[in-house]
């Protein structure tokens, strides 16, 4: 099992947790068993497509998924993914 | 509605005129009851952008998953984002709004000619294309 930190704004969206642990073998199938279990997850992390929302990062423990393999990348017992965002802007 | 208590406010404004003429950046943290969000900290971040940053801020999402990681271990819940716009009204720009979330409020604090003049707090909309005016309480003094 991993833990899944899920972000202050999204845990009204997963029955008030502030971290489940979820089943999964790669991030992929973590995040699935996450909008699996609390389905309306799944719009504040993927769009329309089914693609992750380009604001929405996600790290393994403290690194970022996008610099190891992505989607794909393993996870193991006791590992934690916590969910990012990116944020930026200006005048 | 978004309250910023005194603690928070004094940390988050000296940022902003410290960092000015450039934009500053950072976590607001505190609790949530029902519609009223209590700012009780402030953690000024470093503005990441690798330009010009009299009109640009970054943040790196690796500082944010650090004050959120803080701000869990105290018991409290990371609830928003600050910067600031230099010489400029606090708007929620095109470029703000192309690279927010919409999981936060977003306080931008208006400085000009180095001293704070007003602020304004926004939750944009999750397709980055609308963002609603939040009611922004902070201390007056």
């Amino acid at each position: 099992m991993a833990k899944v930190l899920i972000p202050t704004p999204l845990r009204q969206f997963a029955e008030k947790h502030d971290s489940v642990e979820l089943t999964g073998t790669t991030v992929a199938e973590v995040l699935a068993s996450l909008t699996q279990k609390f389905p309306d997850l799944r719009k504040q992390l993927f769009n329309d497509e089914g693609k992750m929302r380009s604001f929405v990062n996600v790290y393994l423990n403290d690194d970022d998924i996008r610099y190891l393999q992505k989607d794909a990348t393993p996870v193991a017992a006791g590992d934690t993914l916590s969910i990012v965002p990116s944020i930026a802007g200006g005048v | 509605m978004i309250k910023i208590g005194e603690t928070a406010w004094k940390a988050m404004v000296a940022h902003a005129e410290a960092k000015f003429p450039n934009e500053c950046c950072g976590a607001m943290i505190g609790s949530i009851d029902g519609d009223v969000k209590d700012v009780t900290l402030a953690q000024p971040l470093e503005n990441a952008y690798s330009g010009a940053q009299g009109a640009r801020y970054e943040l790196r999402p690796e500082d944010l998953l650090e004050a959120d990681k803080k701000a869990r271990a105290a018991g409290l819940d990371l609830i928003g984002i600050f910067h600031s716009h230099p010489d400029c009204d606090a708007y929620f720009s095109k470029t703000d709004l192309e690279n927010s979330c919409p999981w936060y409020s977003f306080v931008v604090l208006s400085v000009k000619g180095g001293k704070f003049d007003h602020a304004n707090s926004f939750l944009p909309n999750a397709e980055q294309t609308v963002a609603e005016k939040e009611e922004l309480i902070w201390p007056k003094s």
